[in-house]
């Protein structure tokens, strides 16, 4: 019995990074494009010099790229060295993996073809990524990132970007993963050992039920382009707003994701970003 | 060396998996082309770091390399027990999946997760309507929403016997919880695992199996009621194939209406070589 749990627990495990791998190698090649073939001048001319203009750029900008919660940091964070204004940078990161055809699409499907639950899922998201983004820009003075000696480089010839660019890609791939790793491995222990069912019947008053889906879409750790099929499982249980609360905060703060975040940023930022962001979303959902 | 190793050991794992068919446990299939194109990017990544090492011996390349030659020296693994700390976690999911055995999940799991069918709610005007006049499919026609279903129901009231296998389960099952009421008396076969809980009637079982959206770790337990002949005993996790004729039930601990399936005719079946349901858009 308790091995046979064991196993499932490491079939979950494998099933998320699995899952998950081929959207951070995307992500770190992305990442390892932008290093080489972006140069600081291009991203400074693109992005507005308006933090509102700048956060809605870059939340569209997101749907473009095709990242998930997980392939999305790398890029983010290479984003950051380059210049994007932190505000802008983080409202891409937070919208990219909702604001996306695929995702869209699927929830469109999942809700039962229906558009409405599509334009709110998109349109909450980036009223919270709005919110986020301004409260970062008076709260955070100095840069959050871990690693931030960064220092223009030019290269001489095609062969040398190229080059440095898949070795940028390799390190990143290295120093990332291993988040993705241990935050797989806790989600999975928490999916076989921790009972998420009782968790449901607590949510029943108007902010219970918000925290709850919140929660559990926190300790699921779901991929982004199949979590509205979860949420469309609790319909008949839970309120609209507050399946909206799990569609918005799941692909933003999830037990892997905040790995992810912490191989990139400060323990200290990543701690005060997912309060920003719980409370954000959770006043939002609410106001609904 | 160790990312060489890594490299390898993440490319033998993803190959092993898609020739051994293991795959089909983790993820939907409708997504293996994604993992597929991993296999190529990583067997890319190997080739590229054993060529980087083997340049990186080489004095002479070396000697080149001045402090703006834009290669990264800041490499934040810089202790040896950092390194090793990052290669054993890199590891783990290498070893164990290559040589623990593929868990198939049962009704340990769902304890744990719960029991959530995507019921409609009590007093929905659709579903009030059903239950009246059970042939109304011409009153709700116009929202999109309908629309879908009815092609659903249209679909499921032509045949004679809805057989819900692991491929049509999960979309077959919305329609028959969404429109109970449309198929009354229909006769509906059904194969999955037993599970029953406490407070259930003691002829009384569920029949599930565990429904795939992207990987196991998104899935959920889908399944009917079944309202057994008397004389049957069930384990959990047993493994049966059943037919009987449906009808709908207030299930007290969901408080909904739900289907249920009389069950006339039942056998003890293997486990299916494709133990869970996938959901195909």
């Amino acid at each position: 019995m308790t091995t046979q749990t064991l196993l499932q627990m490491n079939t979950i495990f494998i099933s998320i990074v699995i899952e998950a791998l081929p959207f951070i190698l995307m992500g770190v090649i992305i990442s390892g494009i932008i290093q080489i073939f972006v140069s600081d001048e291009m991203i400074a001319k693109f992005i507005p010099k308006n933090t509102f203009l700048s956060i809605l750029l870059a939340s569209f900008l997101g749907s473009i790229i095709p990242a998930c919660e997980c392939g999305i940091v790398p890029i983010t964070r290479r984003l950051i060295l380059k210049g994007v204004p932190l505000p802008a940078a983080i409202a891409f990161m937070m919208t990219g993996p909702i604001i996306n055809p695929i995702v869209l699409f699927s929830t469109f499907l999942a809700f039962g073809n229906s558009w409405s639950m599509v334009f709110y899922r998109g349109g909450l998201a980036l009223i919270v990524s709005m919110i986020v983004g301004f409260v970062l820009k008076l709260a955070i003075k100095e840069p959050p990132l871990k690693n931030n000696h960064h220092k223009p480089v030019h290269y001489h010839s095609i062969k040398e970007r190229i080059s440095a660019m898949l070795e940028h890609s390799i390190n990143e791939f290295f120093s990332v993963s291993k988040y993705l790793v241990i935050g797989s491995l806790l989600a999975a222990i928490v999916q076989t050992y921790v009972k998420t069912s009782t968790l449901v019947t607590i949510g029943n008053g108007p902010v219970s039920s918000h925290l709850v889906m919140m929660g559990l879409s926190y300790v699921l750790s779901l991929c982004s382009q199949a979590d509205a099929f979860v949420a469309a499982s609790f319909r008949s249980s839970f309120s609209t707003s507050s399946l909206l609360a799990f569609l918005v905060f799941g692909p933003m703060l999830d037990i892997k994701n905040t790995f992810m975040l912490l191989s990139t940023f400060k323990s200290k930022f990543v701690l005060l970003l997912c309060t920003i962001i719980t409370i954000t979303v959770l006043a939002v959902t609410l106001v609904f | 060396m160790l990312r060489i190793l890594v490299l390898i050991g993440f490319t033998y794992l993803f190959m092993h998996l898609h020739a051994s068919g293991n795959i089909s446990k983790y993820i939907n299939m409708k997504y293996s082309y994604i993992s597929e194109s991993a296999i190529y990017i990583f067997i890319f990544f190997t080739l590229i770091c054993i060529f980087f090492y083997i340049k990186r011996d080489n004095p002479h390349d070396h000697a080149l390399c001045g402090p703006d030659c834009g290669h990264n020296h800041d490499n934040e693994d810089n202790t040896w027990w950092k390194r090793s700390f990052t290669f054993f976690v890199l590891i783990l999911p290498i070893t164990t999946g290559l040589f623990l055995p593929t868990a198939t999940l049962d009704s340990n799991i769902v304890a744990k997760k719960g029991l959530f069918f995507s019921a409609y709610k009590e007093g929905d005007a659709y579903s009030q309507h059903q239950f009246l006049q059970p042939d109304t499919t011409s009153y709700y026609g116009k929202n999109d929403y309908s629309e879908l279903m009815d092609k659903g129901v249209k679909k499921l009231q032509k045949q004679k016997t809805i057989t819900l296998g692991e491929n049509n389960l999960l979309n077959d099952l919305e329609t028959l919880y969404n429109y109970p009421g449309q198929f009354i008396d229909k006769q509906v076969t059904i194969t999955g695992f037993a599970y029953k809980e406490k407070e259930m009637n003691q002829n009384q079982i569920f029949l599930l199996r565990f429904g795939i959206i992207h990987c196991i770790a998104d899935s959920g337990v889908y399944g009917m009621l079944l309202d057994l002949p008397k004389d049957v005993q069930t384990k959990n996790d047993e493994w049966l194939q059943v037919s009987g004729n449906l009808e709908t039930i207030y299930y007290q601990p969901f408080k909904k209406t739900i289907p249920v399936l009389k069950v006339t005719s039942w056998k003890k079946v293997a486990e299916p070589k494709d133990p869970y349901a996938y959901r195909s858009y």
